[in-house]
This record gives C-alpha cells, structure tokens and sequence, in this order.
C-alpha cells in the first residue's frame, strides 16, 4: 500500500519580509502611493522645525510669572504655576492627598480586574466598582468620617473630570443594562418605561440636561431639601449615560444567537440567572468597542460642566487665562495642554479596552 | 415483563395537540405517549414539525390547543414553575448551543450550580465523570471555540446529562457535524440508550434508528403519519407517504 507523507514547512520567499520590502509595500507601492509618501515628507519638513522650536527650544520652561515668559517659544511657565489648580480645582492644599486617595483606588481597582482570576472577578471587583464613588464621595466631603469639610464649589480641576466620568460611568453601567433588558421585556410596563427613559436622555441635548439638572431637578425634590449641585450634576450625567449604555446593550442583545437563550432555557435557568450567567458577559464581550466610545464621549463631555460653572480643567484654563497677572496670551498653551491631557487620558482608556476584548475574546484562541 | 397498568409509565402523554406560528397550523393533532426508558426517533422531511414537537416538550415552544404532560405536570399556558420541569428534560441542539465565554467544565457545571444549588466540588466531580463518559476528559480547561464539532457535541451531550435529567431530547444532533464527526457523537447516544435513557431523536440517522429505536415515528406536515418498530417501520412501511420518503433517503 501507498504510504501518505506529509511534505515539510520551507521558509517564506526572502522578498516579501524585511525592511526594504515593508518600504516597498507600504510606502512605495504604487507612483500614486510614492508622491503621496514624498508630498507628506516635504510637508513635515516644512512645519515640524518651527512647531518644535516654538514648543520645545525656545520655549520658557522655568519661573513663576509671565515675565519670566522672555523667549519666543511658549510660555510653559503658565501652566507650571497654575498645575495645581488645572488638576485639582481649589480643593485645599493640604488635604490634596484625599484626592489622590480616591484616585488610586480608582487606577487600584481597574488594575485589579485586568489581573484578577475570573473567578474573583465576579465577587470581588463588581462590588468594589459599585462601592466606590459612594467612598470617594465620602472621603472628599469628609464630613462623615470626621475630616476637614470640603465644599463641593472647591473641587475642580482635571481630577474632578476624571472622577465624576468614573462615577457616571460606574453607576450607569448597570442600569444601563436594566434600561435595555427592560426595552426587551414582554412586560409592556416595563418596556414602556425603558423606551421612555431612554429615548429622552438620548434624544435631549447633554447641554440642555446639565441646565435642567441645574434648574428643574431642584423642583422635584422634597421641599426644604438641597441637593448639591455637583450630585446633580451626577445625576443628569448618570441618566444621560445609561441611555447611551442602554442602545449599546441593545446591540449586544440583537448579536446573540437564539440558540444561547434557548440552551440556558433548557437548562433550567431563570430569567436573571440566564441573562447575568450567559447571556449579558456575551453582550459585554461584542459591545466592547461602543462601550468604549460611550466612555470617551461622556469622559469629554464632562468639559460641558463650564457652562453651569463647575471648575473642571476646561473652566479653570478659562479662568486663568483671564486673571490679571497672566494676561499676556497664553491661551495656545492652555488649550493645548488640555487637549494633550485628555488624549492622553482617552488613549489609556482605549488601550485598557482593547486588552479586556483580547481577554474576552474566547472563541477562537488556539 | 411489566406488568403495572401501561399508562401509569408513561413519561410523556400528549393529547391533540395543536400548535400554530400565526396563521400556519404546524402541529396538527398530535397524540403521543411515551413511556419510561423508551427510544423514540422521529424522522421526516423538513419542515414537518418534527423539532417543533420536542420543543414543545421542554416548553422552548407554546402550544395553543391539546395538552401535554411531562413527568406528571401538566403544561399550562400561565405555568409556574417551568425551570422545574426543564431540569428533569436534557435537550441536545442541531448547533450545539455551548456557551462560548465559559470553558467546557464551566459548561457542565453552570446548571449543577446555579439550578440544583449543589457545591461547585461536587459539581465539578459530576461533570469529569460525564466528560469521560463521552471520551473527553483532557478538553474541560478548553473553550468551546477549541474543539471539534464533534467534541462540541459530546460536550452538549454531557452538559444536559449533569443536570441528571429523566428524559433527554435530541434535536437533530448530528445534522451540522462534518461527515466524519458523526459516528463519535452517535456512538455517545448508543451507549445512553442502552443504559435506559428515555429519548425523543429527531434525525435522520437510519443506522441509528434501527440498533436503538424502540418506535420510529414519521411526520409530514406537521401530523404523525406512521408509527412502527424498526423493523417494521423500515422493512414493511404502510403508508405511501412513508415509503415515498425511506425511498428517498435510503436509494443512496
């Protein structure tokens, strides 16, 4: 008889690897893709040596007034001097530690679940995410626990950005998914209410919700009671999120298969063991990418907060620019450093993201 | 020889059962009785109703007239406790329907678990038992998405079996397997049989339906138009309907 031989792996053409060849493929590929490659060159070459002077060699890096500001290039003395204020508002100098407090155990947590077994992830890390803005809250007003007061008009700054989008996004995760399983119910009560909810704090402006936040949500309070500001604009920023989390889950829910439904049926689990167990990980895993793109967009959005004057980053650059020591034009490195800051802070927030879909992605790792 | 009154075994009672999806009369009159450790194969072409009629079974499927008993419950429309009845029915899908985010252990013990509250210990225990009932043992750390259609299968099969079920229905398991995948899954399925497994299969494995079937029952058009032995039922078909369709797939 015959015998079947397997014929041996033989290495790649030598052509198609290497340095020379990835120039040929991707820049040089074709005369179109060649002019396009030397027209950006000259370009770059044109602009990057005075944006780099202007932004590095002549720049002032050193001082604490504007008159310190002698050379050409940018005045980085500006945002030295007002660093404090840009990332922490005017929360008190001594008691910044509890800011960084609550900050690290936001970074702490979300360490956590990337590193955590899964087992534990489930028990430990969820509470912990709910727990947390209820004890940032606590720990930065400090009245509770016996610490300085700290009135909410004195928070402010990059930090109060990065923690209120935390909170938003914390609290409005699950009850997103509620929002969404609700607009699935056969209960018509239910899915009225959801489609209700959620169609109104997509469809209204996030603008015209912080104003009515501001305004109209006082009018529905118990009378005699005030509710900070700040926790009201929590609130509004809260139900705007969830809408938008909600019509993402939906997504995820329309993308698993009738079969996964129909297996945990027969099975014998009930309707929130199915949706909690089996279906809702499967629809967090295919809503990765969107779900990110709510975060960016609501963490961004959070510089709206200016207009019913909230001191996060973006007001504070406005109020520094306008004070009297600093009026010399410093506003291209103001609005640059924040843009800068954000980008930084929105690219980790898609880095972390696409290493939580890898650790999702079960279905075909060999 | 049994010698308890027949009816008093019987599993599964349906009584003129009738389903419609909106307007189209899918099930018509179904009258079926299984009893305890009995095999039945259900075979006819598609769209005959065949699934539909399982489904109804474990309540994946409403029906709107007859009735339907299982185990001794009754199925209602407004039923109470319909995660009871579908702990004692195992079903086995056309397309496996594992849950791709758990691994094949988790698979198994989800149910063990979170229905029958038992420790994840003994649950574990449980499910590498099944496992190597079904020749897979080394796969339980795997995903779904790693094995074979085949092992998809047999992980399917061992997953309804974990939850210790009284009758197991198969909705034809082995019509989305790889010509060579199929004998491995139906080798499980002899060897459950043989045990005394009350089944419902639909398939149209005709080698199967003769080594293990106690009765085979052929639909069209969503009625049951004959039921026989194997033997029988193959060799000596009354209706022309039902040799129309053994002609067709058996000539080749």
């Amino acid at each position: 008889m015959q015998e079947f031989k397997v014929l041996p792996d033989l290495p790649a053409p030598v052509k198609t690897v290497g340095p020379v060849a990835w120039l040929k493929n991707n820049l040089f590929s074709s005369w179109l893709n060649g002019l396009a490659t030397i027209v950006v060159v000259a370009i770059l070459a044109k602009l990057l040596p005075g944006l780099l002077d202007w932004l590095f060699f002549s720049a002032n890096w050193t001082g604490t007034s504007q008159d310190a500001c002698t050379k050409e290039g940018a005045c980085w003395v500006f945002i030295n001097s007002w660093s404090k204020q840009f990332f922490y508002g005017s929360y008190p100098d001594g008691q910044l530690w509890r800011i960084n407090l609550v900050l690290a155990m936001l970074v702490g947590i979300i360490t956590l679940s990337i590193f955590i077994s899964k087992e534990y992830r489930n028990k430990i890390v969820v509470p912990l995410f709910l727990l947390l803005p209820f004890i940032g809250l606590i720990i930065l007003d400090g009245s509770l626990i016996g610490l300085q007061v700290v009135s909410t008009d004195l928070w402010g700054g990059f930090t109060l950005n990065v923690l209120l989008a935390a909170a938003s996004i914390i609290v409005a995760f699950p009850l997103g998914a509620l929002w969404a399983l609700g607009r699935r119910s056969e209960m018509p009560l239910a899915r009225s209410i959801s489609i209700i909810l959620i169609e109104f704090f997509r469809g209204v402006p996030v603008l015209a919700l912080f104003f009515m936040g501001s305004v109209m949500l006082p009018l529905f309070f118990p009378e005699g009671t005030t509710v900070d500001k700040l926790v009201r604009v929590w609130i509004v920023l809260v139900l705007f999120m969830s809408g938008y989390m909600a019509e993402v889950f939906r997504g995820g829910f329309q993308a698993i298969p009738k079969g996964q439904y129909e297996a945990a049926d027969a099975i014998g689990l009930g309707y929130w063991q199915k949706n909690a167990l089996i279906i809702f990980p499967q629809v967090i895993k295919v809503s990765m990418p969107n779900i990110l793109a709510t975060f960016v967009m609501l963490f961004k959005n959070t510089t709206f907060l200016l207009i019913i004057g909230i001191f996060e980053m973006l007001s504070t650059a406005q109020t520094a620019l306008t004070n009297s020591n600093w009026l010399g034009g410093h506003s291209t490195e103001a609005y640059l450093f924040v843009g800068l800051v954000f980008w930084v802070c929105c690219y980790s927030m898609s880095l972390i993201a696409t290493s939580i879909e890898r650790k999702l992605n079960t279905d075909h790792r060999n | 020889m049994k010698t308890t009154d027949a009816s008093q075994n019987d599993v599964i009672k349906i009584n003129d059962l009738n389903k419609w999806y909106g307007d189209f009369h899918v099930l018509k009159d179904i009258n079926l009785n299984v009893k305890e450790g009995e095999r039945i194969v259900v075979c006819g072409p598609s769209g005959s109703g065949k699934s539909t009629l399982i489904r109804c079974v474990n309540r994946l499927e409403e029906f709107q007239k007859g009735s339907l008993i299982v185990n001794g419950v009754e199925m209602i429309e407004d039923i109470k406790n319909i995660e009871a009845i579908r702990r004692e029915v195992g079903m086995v899908f056309q397309h496996f329907n594992l849950f791709p985010h758990l691994t094949i252990l988790e698979n198994l013990t989800l149910g063990p678990i979170w229905v029958q509250k038992q420790s994840k210990a003994d649950a574990e225990a449980v499910a590498m038992k099944y496992l190597e009932r079904v020749k897979i043992p080394e796969q339980a750390h795997k995903f779904p998405g790693q094995l074979s259609g085949g092992q998809q299968q047999r992980v399917a099969i061992a997953r309804s079996l974990c939850m210790n079920p009284k009758i197991m229905l198969f909705d034809e398991p082995t019509s989305a397997l790889d010509p060579e995948m199929i004998s491995e899954v139906l080798d499980v399925m002899v060897e459950l049989a043989e045990e005394g497994m009350t089944m419902i299969c639909v398939t149209h494995e005709m080698g199967f339906a003769k080594k293990v079937a106690d009765r085979v029952i052929f639909m069209d058009a969503g009625q049951i138009v004959e039921q026989n032995n194997p033997t029988e039922f193959f060799g000596n078909p009354q209706n022309e309907r039902t040799q129309l369709f053994l002609s067709q797939i058996l000539a080749h």
